[in-house]
C-alpha cells in the first residue's frame, strides 16, 4: 500500500500546502506589527504608530482569504480526518493570528497618546514583554509550520512565565502611578498595552492547543498555570485624596 | 451482552446496542484466492454499520456471505462463524428459507421483476407465508410505506414496475426485502446507480430503517458511510483493518492505512 503523505489528487495537496502558507505569513505579519508597535513606543513617532494601526486590515484581509479557502475547500474536498482536523486548525489559527494583530495595533494607537506627554521610565519595561509574546508566537508559527507538537507544548507551557513578568510590570507601574500622580496618565496606557501583550501570549497558547490537536486528533488538556495575578492585586497603597471620599 | 469482545483484527467498539450478528475467524476462497482473511467483527441490531475500502478488499463479498449467496456457486468456500443471535448461518445444516427470511439483500442495481409494483413485493412473501388476500394487501402496503415509496406508486400498483424511475425501483427493492420482516438488511452499493436525489431518499429510509432493522451497507462513497452509518469497518486486501464508531474513523482513525484511504492518499 501507498502510505505517502501525498493524495492521490495532487491539486489538493496544493491547497493545503497554500492554507498553511498563509497562515505562516499572516502569522509573521502579525508578529512584525507588534514589533513595529513597540518601535513606535520607544521613538514616540506618531505618524509611524498610525502606520502600524492601518496596517492592521492587511492583516484583516489575510484571514478573510483563509475563511475563503477554508469554505472553498470544506465543499470542494470534503476532507477527511487529518486534512479535516488541518483545515480546521486553519481557519481556528487564523482567527487566534487576526486578534493578536489587533492586539499589536492597539499597542500602536495608545503610543499615539502616550508620545504626547512627558517620557516615563517604565514605558522601557514594555518592550520586554513584547519580545517575549513575539518570540512566543514566532515558535508557535513554526510548531504549525512543522506539525511540531513539542515546539507546540513548550510554548503554551511556557506563557506562565509572560503571564508572571507582565504581573510583574503591572506591580511596577502601580508603584510609579503611586509615586508621582503625573504618572497615571502614561502609565494607564502602558498597562492597557501590556494586557493587550499578555493577551498576545495567550493566543500564542490557543495556536499551539490548535497544533497539537491537528496533528494528534486530542485536545491539549493537562493542567495549566495562568500566572496573571493582576485581576487579585492588591491596589490598598493607592493614595486616595481624602476630600473626595464618600 | 458484551459488545467489547473483537478480536485479533478488530478493536473494540463502545456501542450499547446488542450484538446481531458475531463474525469470528471468517476465512473465504475463491476457489485458490483468499477472498477473506480472519475476520472478526460485532455487529450491533439496529443499528447501520458501513463497509468500506478499495475495490476487491472483500467488501461485498462478507456483505455476501451473510445470506450465504456464495453457496449457489460451486468451488467457493467459507470458514469460520458468522452467528446471527448465537446461531451459525454458515453451518450447511441451517435452513436457507429460514436465513433469507432473517437477513434481506438490496443490490448495486435496482432489479425489478417484470411483473406489477404489487406483485413485485407479494411475490417474495408468497414464498415464505400463505396469506389472504386482504392480509397480503395489508402486507404490501406496509412495506411500501416502509420503504417511502407508497404514496408514488399506490394509484399504480398494477402497473409494471419496469416503469418506475432507478430510485424508485431501488425503493421498491428495499420494499420487497423488508416484506419479509427480516431482522438483518444487507445494502450492497444501494445507491451507486442513482442520482444524488434518489440518493439521498435512500440514505433518509435508511436512517429510518434502522430503528426496526439491523443494516449493513457496503459502499464506495465515503461520505455515505459518514452520513447514514453508526459504525464502519475499513478493509483492505482481505483483512478487517479499522473497525469503530463512524465518527472516529472519519475524525481520527487509529490505522494509518484506513487515514489514507478516507483522505485519498491510497495508491
Amino acid at each position: 500500500m501507498n502510505t505517502s503523505s501525498d493524495h492521490i489528487i495532487k491539486s489538493y495537496d496544493t491547497e493545503l500546502t497554500r492554507l498553511t502558507g498563509e497562515i505562516v505569513s499572516m502569522g509573521e505579519l502579525a508578529v512584525k506589527q507588534l514589533e513595529a508597535a513597540i518601535d513606535v513606543v520607544e521613538r514616540r513617532d506618531e505618524r509611524a504608530a498610525q502606520r502600524v494601526v492601518d496596517n492592521d486590515d492587511a492583516i484583516d484581509r489575510m484571514e478573510q482569504d483563509v475563511s475563503h479557502d477554508v469554505v472553498r475547500l470544506l465543499a470542494l474536498r470534503a476532507p477527511m480526518a487529518g486534512d479535516l482536523r488541518n483545515v480546521f486548525a486553519a481557519l481556528r489559527i487564523a482567527a487566534d493570528i487576526e486578534r493578536i494583530g489587533d492586539y499589536a495595533a492597539n499597542v500602536a494607537k495608545r503610543a499615539i497618546p502616550l508620545s504626547m506627554v512627558a517620557p516615563v521610565r517604565p514605558a522601557a519595561g514594555l518592550e520586554h514583554l513584547a519580545r517575549m509574546a513575539a518570540t512566543s508566537v514566532r515558535d508557535v508559527l513554526a510548531a504549525y509550520r512543522d506539525r511540531d507538537v513539542e515546539r507546540a507544548h513548550a510554548v503554551w507551557k511556557n506563557d506562565t512565565v509572560l503571564d508572571e513578568a507582565y504581573t510583574g510590570y503591572f506591580r511596577q507601574l502601580l508603584t510609579y502611578m503611586m509615586e508621582d500622580p503625573r504618572n497615571i496618565t502614561p502609565c494607564t496606557h502602558l498597562l492597557f498595552m501590556a494586557k493587550n501583550i499578555e493577551r498576545i501570549g495567550d493566543h500564542a497558547t490557543n495556536i499551539a492547543e490548535n497544533v497539537w490537536f491537528q496533528v494528534t486528533g486530542e485536545p491539549l488538556q493537562a493542567p495549566r498555570t495562568k500566572l496573571d495575578e493582576t485581576s487579585s492585586a492588591d491596589f490598598s497603597g493607592l493614595p486616595v485624596e481624602p476630600d473626595r471620599r464618600c | 451482552m458484551n459488545n467489547r469482545a473483537f478480536a485479533v483484527t478488530a478493536p473494540a467498539v463502545e456501542t450499547a446496542h446488542h450484538t446481531k450478528i458475531r463474525v469470528r475467524d471468517l476465512h473465504f476462497h475463491y476457489k485458490e484466492f483468499q477472498a477473506l482473511k480472519g475476520i472478526n467483527m460485532d455487529i450491533p441490531e439496529k443499528q447501520v454499520t458501513a463497509i468500506i475500502g478499495p475495490s476487491g478488499c472483500g467488501k461485498s463479498t462478507l456483505l455476501r456471505i451473510f445470506n450465504r449467496i456464495y453457496a449457489i456457486y460451486p468451488g467457493l468456500e467459507a470458514k469460520g462463524e458468522i452467528l446471527v443471535d448465537g446461531e451459525d448461518i454458515l453451518d450447511p445444516r441451517y435452513s436457507m428459507n429460514r436465513l433469507r427470511s432473517r437477513i434481506g439483500m438490496v443490490f448495486q442495481k435496482p432489479v425489478p421483476f417484470p411483473m406489477t409494483i404489487f406483485e413485485n413485493v407479494a411475490y417474495g412473501i408468497r414464498h415464505h407465508e400463505k396469506l389472504s388476500k386482504a392480509v397480503m394487501t395489508d402486507r404490501v402496503e406496509e412495506a411500501l410505506h416502509g420503504a417511502a415509496l407508497w404514496s408514488e406508486v399506490k394509484d399504480k400498483l398494477k402497473q409494471s414496475a419496469l416503469a418506475l424511475s432507478g430510485g424508485q425501483q431501488q425503493r421498491l427493492c428495499i420494499a420487497r426485502a423488508i416484506a419479509l420482516k427480516p431482522e438483518v438488511l444487507l445494502l450492497d452499493e444501494p445507491t451507486s446507480a442513482l442520482d444524488p436525489i434518489a440518493t439521498g431518499r435512500i440514505e433518509q429510509l435508511v436512517e429510518e430503517l434502522k430503528s426496526q432493522f439491523t443494516i449493513v451497507m457496503v459502499t464506495h462513497n465515503m461520505q455515505q458511510a459518514a452520513r447514514c452509518s453508526d459504525l464502519t469497518a475499513f478493509m483492505y486486501m482481505g483483512e478487517l483493518i479499522e473497525f469503530d464508531q463512524t465518527e472516529k474513523i472519519f475524525t481520527k482513525p487509529d490505522k494509518k492505512q484506513t487515514e489514507d484511504y478516507i483522505t485519498g492518499r491510497f495508491g
